[in-house]
């Protein structure tokens, strides 16, 4: 599904990215994991056309993304949700999602301006493909609600139902399971294994070692732009290295 | 050639006017954070001021330009108080009451004076000659006022604490307040300097060419210009950034004319917005 | 329910179209009509820009590429005076459309100062490009927009103001329906998503570049259109029209207007420029007027006139609650 080889980013001097090979297969779950300032946001970010790579190739489906503005890598059906909670403060919770539905719905400008019977239809369409997907993320009793007035781990449901509307073949969570509870993660996790079930590919970044061990079919560490380890959650766990970048993290400003 | 060397020697009179006004203006929107494009105003009420107490009463001109300086410094206060620091932040309000402070005054002014022009008799009428370029000593001494003043500037934000809060203020407001800056303080001096500086750049640009009430438009396009040249928080860029409009309005009229002039210096900025936006020195 | 709806925006229009029959002997009161036309053409179509969050300080320089191409296309070139009318429109959406992927590309702030200089320039353009447009005498005698008539039906006579009312009143509607259209579609929704955050509406595969300049050309064309109107209508042009301060007072009509909302800008247009010609009699305090009004709803109304009547609402809810809890 989606592939990187030699995908290399430099800021300046500064190689934050460097050299990473690594590969998504349809209907996996995929966890980046590593220190903070491993470089995980800006792989995401390349990925998703938020920055041009130095070097390097991003394959979707065998064709290469690596250059591409945002919104076409999000046409071709890469969608992710960002660190820091994006959401559209003042629509409502549905409104959210039905904008991020348009590309779902393939909506042309000049049937929108006439108000055609064809638009119309596509138009309800849209709204209740909304509703279904805020069903899904269980936050359709809030649909009406300003986005801006939902709770903190409210608007990380609704950051990743946005995602969703877009129909992407693959998703990338940056940190989804940041800040929750105990409670909260299981329902948490309980979703995104129903995305996968669904039949999405994941890629998502996380701190939370229990969400990423309960959840992650392999992971990929990260440190200082480059890969650490790869494999099972066990392997990974068990790996001297994985851990001595964590352990190591506090004599890093040498 | 003379030609030329006679429009270099305008066009730095006229850049360092502008550096007064860009001056103000980029104390004015880099410290107090608010969008005050009624300064042109003030630019013309320090004309008119001027106008006011040397013509028609009969004051000495210098000290008809401390006292407009000072009296504005102080309407730069009031408004700020009464009128920006309510809307602080709100780019749309303060856009409103700028517009409304522009009409304002402006109308005051027309109703007053009457929108005819009116001149600022010259104070001393030799002329320094250097070749064949003809300097006259009002200008000259607008230039030396105007490098003076920003020399003042420079040094008093560089040397006094008040300069360094307004510094630390501009950078970051609320690490600044943390420190201990008293804020509005120093809000209050900066717009004292600002309209301070706007007032004595209007009294000069009125000394040498005319005083009309629709003076403060222009002035404020090339100072908002200059600010984005220059960048904005930036003593030398405004320098810099004046001199080269100011070279700009003094020599392309030798080839073309003046509204050419504005347009090849605006259609510099606007490019600059485009390529550069932070402008030469800028920081933010 | 959408018929109520229709209903409550039938009721305005009719009033609209009735009006220049009452106010047919005065040429004051139509020349004030028309202006408000011209008026709210321009200000709704500078909210449409604004719901992308970039706010255009030029919007006087398309008027004014409008204008001056009908009247140059007219009088030098022997243009039709239809043909002329709608070039206004299409020489300005080209000019805007050359432009606009750099300049919309710019962050909203240098966005603003950009188009500030954007309108100056255009206005100096008409001032030195003396073959063309008159220099700063202007153009003169510019025709009329000439007759329609279907033979047999009736002849409409564009010598007086009166079908230049309907005409004004029927581009406007025209243009109305169209922005609104665009408001209350999907797209208008893609816009506004825009406005609120950039980096989401692409991740989502929103065409930030393309809507923010199709938008941007959209405006600048209607902007073109009024000044085509206004040049054949007023006859006479001259650069003067068309500085800073023209394209500010567009602004402050939407936002005094309330630019959330559809109707804000259209509020705005007619209040500002009704309201100061109510105190015609003090010419000279006139701009106090304005002033005034400014103040008021900056200080008061900070949502603008369109929100006036959830305000009312809220405070007669406030009000009445209070009373229920005295009397309690």
């Amino acid at each position: 599904m989606l592939e990187t080889r030699g995908l290399t980013k430099n800021f300046g001097g500064l190689r934050a990215i460097n050299d990473i090979n690594l590969t998504v297969t349809a209907g996996e779950i995929l966890g980046i994991i590593g220190p903070n300032g491993a470089g995980k946001t800006t792989l995401f970010n390349l990925i998703t056309g938020f920055l041009q790579p130095t070097g390097g190739e991003v394959l979707f489906e065998g064709k290469n993304i690596a250059g591409n503005k945002p919104h076409t890598i999000a046409e071709l059906g890469v969608a992710r949700t960002f660190q820091l909670d994006r959401i559209f403060h003042d629509f409502t919770v549905l409104q959210n999602v039905v904008v991020a539905s348009r590309l779902h719905a393939g909506i042309g400008f000049w049937e929108a301006i006439f108000n055609t019977s064809g638009y119309r239809r596509k138009h309800v369409n849209t709204w209740d493909y909304a509703l279904k997907i805020l069903q899904f993320i269980g936050l359709d009793d809030k649909k009406d609600e300003l986005a801006r007035n939902l709770a903190h781990g409210h608007q990380k449901m609704l950051g990743m139902a946005i995602a969703l509307a877009a129909n992407p073949k693959l998703l990338l969570l940056d940190e989804p399971f940041a800040g929750m509870n105990p409670r909260e993660l299981d329902a948490a996790l309980e979703l995104v294994r129903a995305i996968r079930a669904g039949g999405k590919s994941i890629m998502l970044i996380e701190h939370n070692m229990r969400a990423v061990m309960n959840v992650c079919d392999r992971i990929v560490v990260l440190n200082f732009g480059t890969e650490v380890a790869r494999g099972s959650p066990e392997k990974v766990r068990q790996n001297t290295d994985v851990i001595q970048c964590y352990l190591g993290v506090g004599k890093r400003a040498a | 050639m003379d030609a030329l060397l006679q429009s270099i020697v305008n066009g730095f009179v006229i850049g360092w006017i502008y550096v007064l006004v860009a001056l103000g203006l980029t104390i004015v929107f880099s410290i107090m954070r608010i969008v005050q494009f009624a300064h042109g105003e003030i630019y013309m009420l320090g004309a008119f001021i001027v106008y006011y107490l040397s013509v028609v009463l009969g004051i000495n001109v210098f000290i008809a330009f401390v006292i407009a300086a000072i009296v504005l410094g102080l309407v730069g206060i009031a408004l700020e108080r009464f009128f920006f620091r309510r809307f602080r932040g709100q780019v749309e309000s303060s856009i409103i009451v700028a517009v409304g402070l522009i009409l304002l005054l402006q109308t005051i002014v027309v109703v007053s004076f009457g929108s005819q022009d009116k001149w600022i008799p010259s104070v001393v009428t030799e002329i320094i000659t250097v070749g064949n370029i003809r300097l006259p000593w009002e200008r000259a001494s607008a230039v030396l006022i105007g490098i003076i003043l920003t020399l003042a500037l420079f040094l008093f934000i560089q040397k006094t604490k008040s300069g360094q809060a307004m510094v630390a203020v501009a950078q970051d407001l609320e690490g600044a307040a943390l420190q201990g800056i008293n804020v509005d303080r120093i809000s209050a001096l900066s717009m004292a300097i600002g309209c301070a500086l706007a007032a004595v750049a209007g009294a000069l640009m009125g000394a040498i060419f005319t005083v009309s009430p629709s003076m403060g438009g222009f002035a404020m396009a090339n100072g908002i210009a200059v600010i984005i040249l220059g960048g904005l928080g930036s003593v030398a860029g405004a320098v810099i950034g004046g001199l080269i409009l100011g070279f700009i309005a003094g020599i392309v009229p030798l080839y073309a004319s003046t509204h050419v002039a504005s347009i090849v210096g605006f259609v510099l900025i606007i490019l600059i917005l485009i390529i550069r936006p932070r402008g030469l020195l800028g920081r933010d | 329910m959408k018929s109520d709806r229709i209903l409550r925006y039938l009721a305005p229009i009719l009033l609209f179209i009735l009006l220049p029959l009452f106010l047919q002997g005065n040429q004051y009161y139509l020349h004030i009509f028309i202006i408000c036309g011209i008026n709210v053409i321009l200000a709704s179509s500078l909210r449409a820009i604004t719901t992308t969050g970039q706010v255009s300080l030029g919007h006087g320089g398309f008027m004014c590429i409008g204008a001056y191409t009908s009247a140059v296309l007219t009088m030098k070139f022997g243009f039709p005076v239809y043909g002329a009318f709608f070039m206004g429109g299409l020489v300005a959406i080209a000019v805007a459309a050359a432009i606009a992927y750099p300049i919309t590309r710019v962050k909203t702030v240098y966005f603003a100062m950009l188009t500030l200089f954007l309108g100056i320039v255009i206005m100096l353009i008409a001032l030195e490009w003396r073959d063309m447009t008159g220099g700063s005498y202007g153009i003169l005698d510019i025709p009329p927009l000439g007759t329609i008539s279907i033979p047999g039906l009736f002849t409409i006579d564009f010598s007086t103001k009166f079908p230049h009312c309907y005409f004004i009143l029927f581009l406007a509607l025209l243009i109305l329906l169209f922005l609104y259209r665009i408001e209350r579609s999907y797209l208008g929704m893609t816009l506004k998503s825009i406005a609120q955050d950039e980096f989401l509406a692409a991740s989502i595969g929103t065409n930030v570049a393309n809507f923010k300049a199709i938008i941007f050309c959209v405006g600048c064309f209607c902007a073109g259109l009024a000044g085509s109107f206004y040049a054949h209508y007023n006859s006479v042009l001259t650069p003067g029209t068309f500085d800073i301060f023209s394209s500010i007072y567009i602004i402050v009509h939407v936002i005094v207007g309330g630019g959330k909302k559809f109707s804000g800008a259209i509020i705005g247009a007619l209040v500002l420029t009704v309201v100061p010609e109510i105190f015609r009699v003090v010419k000279e305090f006139q701009p106090f007027v304005f002033v005034g009004v400014l103040f008021l709803v900056i200080f008061f109304l900070p949502e603008g006139l369109a929100g006036l009547p959830e305000r009312v609402r809220a405070e007669i809810k406030r009000i009445s609650k209070g009373r229920a809890q005295n009397n309690a």
